[in-house]
């Protein structure tokens, strides 16, 4: 009787114990058919580390990155104090709060289209900014407050834009526990 | 020897050591060399802010593939449409860019693609185990550390994986 295919895949990662790694290897010796079923499983394994990337690109900024840990973590013997630490974790999560808040805006505008003097009114301060350059207009014609949202999408789409439209949680990432 | 994060000398320890393999697993489920230094550095980072004590090294570098696996496999998830275009974009035939990397390359490219497909198309719960044991060279019970199943569970999705690899890649030679 010939080996069983999980078995011998077992076998060729050494991880058989005995005594059916001496069966096995027995076996091997004098059945062609099981022989060429362990090349053939070799040959996939080879195959599948043929993609592997090269180390010196893998390894191209393990010095930068630990020199930057190390001034981060360890310069100077001092650990980071806790309120800095904090610090650093909280502004870009503030960022990332004050942008979704922006957006969120920008959307409804959209939606129940509302005119620049109506955006005045409801948030004087996003008008300003609005006008004074920092928004790129995309289009010259006609304000968009013509179009609804789903209009513009389906315009977008039809023209092959990829639109994504996203809400983003902002919950912290999960990490198993030790 | 135990392993201390917080410390100076383990923490460079645990680096050298597992610094490459962190970037390859990671490299393995976002394909994108940036990403994934970045990821490897949040890992590290987290490894050094939870200050805790690994009774071996071992245990060090399980508890930091794992949470690299999920650092990676999250951004995925989050990132999807982004990565789809970038991939649309990339995919797009470039005379130039073969013309520039020479015809081995080419080549290796492609295989590397051909790979990535044939693992792509594996269900996640095989994907992951045939990653680590392939690119990682973890054993069957490293890997059930990290993973946290039993090492019988791992033989069979190592074979499992194994074998419908051997189906993808053999149907593409097909094709070819």
């Amino acid at each position: 009787m010939c080996i069983d295919a999980q078995m011998l895949s077992a076998y060729l990662d050494g991880e058989l114990a005995e005594p059916y790694r001496t069966q096995v290897k027995e076996h091997l010796e004098h059945c062609p058919a099981c022989r060429r079923h362990l090349e053939d499983m070799k040959a996939v394994g080879d195959r599948i580390r043929s993609a592997e990337y090269p180390d010196e690109l893998l390894d191209r900024n393990k010095d930068r990155i630990f020199a930057l840990l190390d001034s981060k973590y360890f310069q100077n013997g001092r650990k980071v104090s806790f309120i800095r630490r904090r610090l650093e974790i909280s502004i870009p999560s503030l960022v990332t709060a004050a942008a979704a808040v922006v957006f969120i805006f920008i959307g409804s505008f959209m939606f129940f289209g509302t005119s620049g003097e109506q955006t005045g009114e409801i948030l004087p301060s996003f008008a300003v900014q609005a006008g004074s350059g920092s928004v790129r207009y995309v289009s010259d014609e006609a304000s968009l407050d013509n179009f609804t949202l789903e209009e513009i999408l389906h315009y977008l789409d039809s023209k092959g834009y990829n639109v994504d439209i996203s809400i983003k949680g902002l919950q912290p990432l999960e990490t198993p526990a030790e | 020897m135990e392993i201390k994060s917080t410390d100076r000398d383990d923490f460079r320890r645990v680096y050298d050591a597992d610094y490459h393999l962190l970037v390859q697993v990671i490299m393995h489920i976002v394909y994108n060399l940036e990403i994934a230094e970045d990821l490897t550095q949040e890992a590290f980072e987290r490894f050094y802010v939870k200050n805790m004590t690994f009774p071996s090294e071992d245990d060090a570098r399980y508890w930091l593939i794992r949470v690299a696996k999920n650092l990676a496999l999250n951004h995925i998830r989050r990132n999807k449409r982004e990565i789809e275009m970038v991939e649309k974009v990339k995919r797009m035939p470039s005379a130039a860019a073969d013309e520039r990397d020479g015809a081995s390359e080419a080549i290796e490219r492609e295989n590397r693609e051909e790979v990535r497909r044939a693992i792509d198309a594996l269900p996640e719960n095989l994907r992951m185990v045939i990653q680590l044991k392939e690119f990682s060279g973890l054993d069957y019970k490293s890997i059930s550390k990290v993973l946290g199943i039993s090492e019988t569970n791992v033989k069979v999705r190592v074979f499992r994986a194994r074998k419908k690899l051997e189906e993808a890649l053999r149907g593409e030679e097909d094709v070819y």
